[in-house]
């Protein structure tokens, strides 16, 4: 009987197949994510010969610093990074078949990133993790799914709780829960975290983060220098490899490439042909990103900002001491976005995003609104209607799940942004 | 009027005669979400607590506007009854961290202000337990009885604290009296009418509260039982169940409620309060260690045990889960408890709802083919 490929398996494959047809298409115009999705597989590479190699797998939620986990030698697999790697149709849409697994098991309507993953733990093909790891932040969702799985497959769990609100109070709560999580990994791992090696991770961690945030400035320019793909792929990357002296040589080069282009006025996509900036406030469509090249093609729309690349926060600017990254890692890891939006005071989802709007010049905001997340869901009018009050651009709510095209498919999907662009934006 | 029929009028609505009489004496009330929320510490205020719900609910249009039809229709039974005046009798709100959407109903309210509240406040809960924790959760009791003070220009006193923790243990051992006499073979109360006597709790004040159910004991003691039952079930799973007629369905057709595991039963009162010693540690420790909802989570092969103690106690048939659509929490407790109950043996039904009480055709379905399979 042939052997079933593991999930992390597949997921090397998706990144081939990704960079075939993605990067493929247009190869000159696309040097930087053939550099990410390198990144990326390199990083899920790791992950799938942790085993033979002795190395304890961690599976890890977005927000929970993977900084931690390098200096440790721990390999961080970020499942939400995962889900999306092996959502998109072309590639055969694994997690779907995943979703159908969980469903079997779990009410349809808890949030499909979730799903995927107990998809893939019920259906045998993902490899037992040595640790599992999330933040109480940002959704229920999380927490419906994760201890759950954990108590289900007996995995050695720790969550990391997050108040409500983001205060110097708050901070230290986050920052002694790290501290116990790092404890826990002792524990469980039998590797102790060395000082130094955590320094060097948070060094490598602050330089890619100054070069992102010197690039998204550059960003700001009209034409936006990157293309709407690049934009959005960039957040996998931080997730993943936060910690690692690859993302900085990445940031570096992207910087630079980026510097480049704007003092040549051109921009991610085929000169003259961006005629409107498009935000997206939530997430995109995973199952099917060529929408962005759609988008592109047909009408001129270039995503120039998304809420998940919205990393706007400081790197952690003191180094010198243990208590002092603790410190800086909890600030980073509650204004992580997503975490930041969705696990708050409403607040903290508007003016992150009125911002961006403003900063990247946006004439269309798109909420392409997951429909398992109850927590955006909930506001999304009171948003959409601040959006219009406080920049007077429409904001496109999208009813969709961002794994599974069979709630809202692409072909729908465009349809609405058809409707769009050829009444309220048309130019 | 039986103290009984007194109990179900004052629990079938919001407001009530009870919270019209406390606001007549020109007394505040404050309302809140949801039991992780210590009301001892408003009524040591003399502030009435009352716990959002929306009896009487009958859709949910204009709230549905606001929050969508993606989240839970407890919640936007809830914002339903705010934007229609229904609760413009509060003088403020306290809310916890308790799930999502409770947390974005907060949201919503304060900014679309359906009433002028003179007080807001938001405590943000633990979703685990230690020691550091609990004291972190003090603080935040503490903060709470600071703004409720500042806000309404009262004492809050240790002595009227201890008080309070008392009345409200009062509360906790006669109602665990009540669900003692469910345990017998012939329990002299339905599980519709358990639920009408557990929800006028939530917006009585609980000394007259406390004073009524020594009176219900007393009648139910020399009530007749009730014995023509097909089977003894424990509904448990969502909050938002306190619909009194949904368990008058299953009662209907054989089935007798004897217990439940739910935040609007025992789960809300189940365990005492410390009077010795630092009470607002005692609140904070008491509460986060109560019997648990799956926002806590480390918890989660605790609420099966607690499940599975009922079960013995009360001599129970086979349980009935409900969820209500859209609640992550309790659905995700499902894998769990489906794998827990079926080790044990114990019949399980599986039921998905929505607040405001439709499809009842089906539920009798539901529930008629579940006491086939396991009647007596």
């Amino acid at each position: 009987m042939e052997e079933k490929r593991s999930t992390l398996g597949q997921v090397q494959d998706c990144l081939a197949l990704y960079n075939a047809a993605v990067v493929g298409m247009r190869p000159e115009e696309n040097l930087g994510l053939a550099h990410l999705l390198q990144l990326l597989n390199s990083c899920f590479g790791e992950a799938y010969r942790a085993k033979e190699e002795g190395r304890p797998l961690a599976w890890i939620n977005f927000g929970i610093p993977s900084e931690i986990f390098w200096a440790m030698d721990i390999v961080p697999v970020v499942v939400d990074v995962l889900a999306g790697l092996v959502a998109p149709t072309i590639l055969g849409s694994i997690a779907t078949g995943y979703i159908d697994i969980a469903q079997e098991h779990f009410p349809d309507y808890i949030c499909a990133n979730n799903k995927v993953l107990l998809g893939a733990v019920l259906s045998g093909e993902m490899s037992a993790p040595d640790v599992f790891v999330h933040p109480a932040n940002p959704c229920d969702s999380n927490l419906a799914t994760y201890p759950v799985i954990a108590q289900h497959s007996n995995f050695p769990y720790f969550c990391v709780d997050m108040p409500y609100f983001k205060n110097e109070r708050g901070v230290q709560y986050v920052a002694n829960e790290l501290k116990r999580l790092i404890a826990f990994l002792e524990e469980k791992t039998n590797r102790k975290l060395d000082f130094d090696r955590l320094r060097q991770a948070m060094e490598y961690s602050n330089l890619a983060h100054e070069y992102f945030l010197k690039t998204a400035v550059l960003r700001e320019a009209v034409p936006c220098p990157y293309s709407s793909i690049d934009v959005w792929a960039e957040y996998p990357a931080v997730l993943c490899m936060a910690g690692r002296p690859e993302l900085v040589d990445y940031f570096k080069m992207r910087y630079e490439m980026t510097k480049e282009k704007v003092a040549k006025g051109e921009g991610g996509i085929a000169s003259g042909q961006e005629k409107y900036r498009v935000v997206w406030i939530y997430g995109a469509p995973a199952f099917d990103i060529l929408i962005f090249l759609w988008l592109e093609n047909e009408y001129g729309a270039v995503a120039v900002g998304n809420m998940n690349s919205n990393f706007v926060m400081k790197p952690v600017e003191d180094i010198s001491d243990y208590d002092k990254i603790m410190t800086g890692l909890a600030k980073k890891t509650m204004l992580m976005p997503m975490t930041r939006e969705c696990g708050g005071p409403w607040e903290d989802y508007l003016d992150p995003t009125i911002e961006l709007l403003r900063r990247y010049k946006a004439d269309l905001a798109v909420f392409g609104g997951n429909v398992g997340c109850k927590a955006s869901w909930a506001i999304i009018k009171m948003v959409k209607d601040k959006i219009s009050d406080e920049l007077g651009i429409p904001t496109l709510v999208l009813e969709m799940d961002l794994f599974d095209p069979r709630i809202a498919s692409s072909d729908y999907i465009k349809d609405q942004f058809a409707k769009i662009f050829e009444t309220v934006l048309k130019r | 009027m039986t103290i009984l029929e007194e109990l179900t009028n004052i629990s079938s609505s919001l407001p009530n005669s009870a919270i019209n009489e406390w606001k007549a004496e020109g007394k505040k009330v404050v309302g809140f979400l949801c039991t992780y929320m210590p009301e001892e510490i408003l009524y040591s205020a003399d502030i009435l607590p009352v716990r959002l719900r929306a009896p009487k609910c009958a859709e949910t249009t204009s709230a549905d506007v606001y929050m969508s039809h993606l989240t839970c229709t407890f919640m936007r039974s809830c914002l339903q009854l705010f934007l229609e005046g229904k609760f413009a009798f509060l003088d403020g709100l306290a809310f916890t961290n308790s799930c999502d959407v409770v947390r974005r109903l907060y949201d919503n309210l304060r900014e679309i202000k359906p009433s002028d509240f003179h007080f807001l406040h938001f405590i943000t809960v633990p979703h685990k337990v230690n020691e550091e924790l609990v004291i972190w959760y003090k603080d935040e009791l503490n903060e709470f009885a600071e703004n409720i003070k500042r806000a309404f220009g009262v004492e809050i006193t240790e002595s009227r604290l201890r008080e309070a923790i008392g009345v409200y243990n009062e509360t906790r051992r006669l109602l665990r009296e009540l669900y003692e006499l469910r345990k017998r073979a012939s329990p002299p109360i339905s599980g519709a009418e358990t639920m009408n006597v557990v929800m006028a709790g939530s917006s009585l004040p609980k000394d007259r509260y406390n004073q009524m159910l020594e009176k219900l004991l007393d009648e139910l003691r020399k009530r007749e039982g009730i014995s023509n039952y097909r089977a003894r079930l424990m509904i448990a799973g969502s909050g938002g169940c306190d619909n009194p007629d949904y368990l008058g369905v299953m009662e209907d057709l054989g089935g007798l409620v004897v217990t439940d595991s739910l935040c609007f039963g025992s789960r809300y009162f189940w365990e005492p309060v410390d009077t010795r010693g630092d009470l607002m540690l005692n609140l904070a420790r008491a509460y986060l260690n109560r019997p648990s909802c799956p926002r806590m989570v480390e918890n989660v092969g605790n609420r099966g045990d607690f499940m599975k103690r009922l079960v013995d106690d009360f001599k129970v048939d086979g349980v009935v889960f409900q969820r209500i659509r859209y609640c992550d929490l309790w659905g995700g407790q499902l894998l769990y408890t489906k794998k827990d109950l079926k080790e044990s043996d114990i019949p399980l039904l599986i039921l998905e709802r929505e607040y405001v009480m439709r499809d009842v055709g089906q539920l009798r379905t539901r529930v008629q083919a579940f006491l086939e399979t396991i009647e007596r």
